[in-house]
């Protein structure tokens, strides 16, 4: 039971005793306040509006599959036939842990590197260098994928078939052995592209957290003759957890809508399958981009549907990873 | 090496430290000016001065946490035994771990327990412990620090979850787990409550035996209580930093020779 502090120790009997402070704000702050309150009111609507007008748009698709669109690998609204995201979606996220897979520890020691080890003119240096890269644009960073990046990278997929095939996602099926013409347009390929992509973005969140560790944390770890790899690992690491995973799902997030460098390097298969190393991927995205053109109207509608497919599932990610942002010290608000 | 040595061996000597003609900068401006002072071991050094005259650069230049500043640099000599700390042989993490520091602001480390805490610098450093060594130690620096009958059913607790006196006295126990000869303390009770703080001064006149203790404090009645030196600095206005007077405690407080030393200690400005 809380006790009203201005009733003198008598409880209080009725609601009348209690004060309610009178605000008055200035001009100035009513003034920003609304501007504020709009800006923040526009996101949500935002969100709203386009998962709406995705749900509408998709609408006369999802009623003609119903539950088979989730089930469902082909991919044929426009010839009667069926169609659903069951290759698609696998892909899409085949492609996205691929590039997780290789960002995620690429960006952690860059984010260290820049924070903790990197003398102060190279740490400025290598600052700006990151931002640049992420500010480049994916078509760039598509063409360079397919046209220089391939024909080398290939030559690692069919290494990789070769003496790590007992491996399930490296396995490759053919039975006149492999040879270089099988690993182009693959979803490793497709994955390595989108993880040049990320790992900027990644970087940027990691170095953003890493260099908010508490000052006297690291001092008093300093103090006790802790080696830096002793202070990254027993200051800077566990108070950046929060930024390491938020990183992480922010570039997840960005691999799974990735769709130019996506679409120009997939050559489009409509049977998921476990291994990455061989020709033939696709995404939802890269999807949409392929078709839009050249569907019918309903076929648009199949395309909104699939949109909404990856809308949604972006959202389940971020949400997931602003919970567990939420929970570590470095995403909630600092304490020192 | 030898560190490893200091560390299981009980009867490590408290060391002397020697500052000559240190001075100090932040990128062009001069805090500290031409400081000589010996610090005996075994003794209680207090350093005594207003806000903004040099003592907590001076502190920190004494086990090589002025560097850790951006722009700071530092000119003279200070040696630990007749060994040079910043020319020497000895490794930066090595000059730390022989010369521990105990902070303003209590900052055990969040992620660990309080026992965890004892030991961090262990880890820190890499260096490998069996269980009951570890034990063993924690109970033993814990006990020093005047916190083990507080703290001995909540070893497990975090380190955040003691209240401000116990976490500087659980930070005083994790320095004195690496075995260091001299033990640097920056205003450490200036956060705490009189109880808080009467506990620490008791476990400074404890420790003192062993290892050697160089204090600054804002605190008159307090340099008084623990220290058997004491040095006073001051900085005239746009000046760095420099010793006014130093000598035994019981000197400066009853018979400075310098006036503005009278001056200081009895209140009269500061």
């Amino acid at each position: 039971m809380s006790e009203n502090i201005l009733s003198e120790g008598t409880p209080v009997t009725s609601t009348s005793d209690v004060l309610t402070p009178v605000v008055r704000r200035s001009r100035a702050d009513q003034i920003f306040r609304g501007i504020a309150t709009t800006a923040s009111v526009t996101t949500f609507i935002l969100m709203g509006l386009i998962g709406t007008f995705l749900l509408v748009k998709g609408y006369d698709a999802l009623r003609v599959a119903g539950w088979s669109f989730l089930t469902e690998s082909a991919w044929a609204p426009d010839q009667g036939g069926a169609f659903g995201v069951a290759a698609m979606l696998p892909y899409t996220v085949q492609i996205a842990l691929v590039a997780l897979v290789i960002a995620v520890p690429v960006a952690l020691c860059t984010a260290l590197f820049i924070t903790e080890y990197a003398p102060r003119k190279l740490r400025r240096i290598l600052t700006a260098m990151i931002d640049l890269l992420a500010a480049v644009p994916s078509l760039i960073y598509g063409l360079w994928g397919l046209f220089y990046l391939q024909p080398r990278l290939i030559t690692l997929s069919k290494w990789m078939a070769d003496h790590l095939g007992w491996v399930p996602f490296f396995t490759v099926d053919d039975q006149y052995g492999t040879s270089l013409g099988l690993f182009p347009s693959s979803t490793f390929v497709a994955g390595v592209v989108v993880s040049l992509m990320v790992i900027p973005i990644c970087t940027v969140v990691m170095r953003e957290v890493f260099s908010q560790a508490p000052a006297g944390e690291r001092e008093g770890a300093m103090a006790l003759g802790g080696t830096r790899w002793g202070v990254v690992r027993d200051v800077v690491l566990p108070f950046g957890r929060g930024g390491i995973i938020g990183g992480s799902m922010l570039g997840l997030g960005r691999a799974m809508g990735e769709t130019i460098a996506v679409t120009l390097i997939i050559s489009p298969s409509f049977d998921a399958k476990w291994s990455i190393l061989d020709q033939g991927s696709n995404s939802i995205a890269a999807l949409i981009a392929l078709k839009f053109s050249e569907s019918s109207t309903f076929g648009i509608s199949a395309l909104m549907a699939a949109g909404l497919v990856l809308f949604v599932i972006t959202l389940i990610v971020n949400a997931a990873a602003s919970t567990v942002v939420s929970k570590s010290r470095s995403g909630a608000s600092t304490e020192i | 090496m030898s560190s490893d040595i200091a560390l299981l061996d009980p009867g490590h000597k408290a060391a002397g430290l020697t500052a000559t003609n240190v001075s100090c900068w932040f990128g062009t401006k001069k805090v500290l000016e031409g400081v000589n002072l010996d610090m005996a071991p075994g003794q209680v050094t207090a350093l005594i001065g207003p806000s903004g005259c040099g003592k907590s650069t001076f502190l920190r230049t004494l086990n090589r946490m002025h560097e850790l500043v951006p722009s700071a640099t530092l000119a003279g000599e200070i040696l630990i035994d007749g060994v040079d700390i910043y020319r020497g042989a000895i490794p930066v993490t090595d000059v730390r771990r022989r010369i521990g520091m105990v902070f303003q602001k209590p900052n055990p480390f969040p992620a660990m327990t309080v026992a965890e805490n004892v030991v961090a610098g262990l880890k820190l450093s890499g260096m490998k412990v069996t269980r009951a060594e570890r034990d063993h130690l924690i109970e033993s620096c814990l006990t020093k620090a005047g916190l083990w009958n507080e703290v001995k059913n909540r070893l497990g607790d975090p380190g955040r979850a003691l209240s401000g006196g116990q976490q500087q006295r659980l930070c005083i126990a994790r320095s004195l787990a690496v075995s260091p000869q001299v033990l640097l303390m920056d205003e450490p009770c200036s956060a705490l409550d009189p109880t808080s703080t009467r506990r620490i001064e008791q476990t400074i006149s404890e420790i003192s035996e062993t290892v050697t203790v160089v204090i600054v404090t804002h605190n008159m009645q307090q340099a008084q209580r623990v220290s058997h030196r004491c040095a006073f600095f001051l900085a005239a206005e746009n000046e760095p930093g420099r010793i006014i007077e130093e000598g035994a405690t019981r000197e400066i407080f009853s018979n400075p020779v310098d006036p503005r030393t009278n001056d200081y200690v009895n209140g009269r400005f500061g």
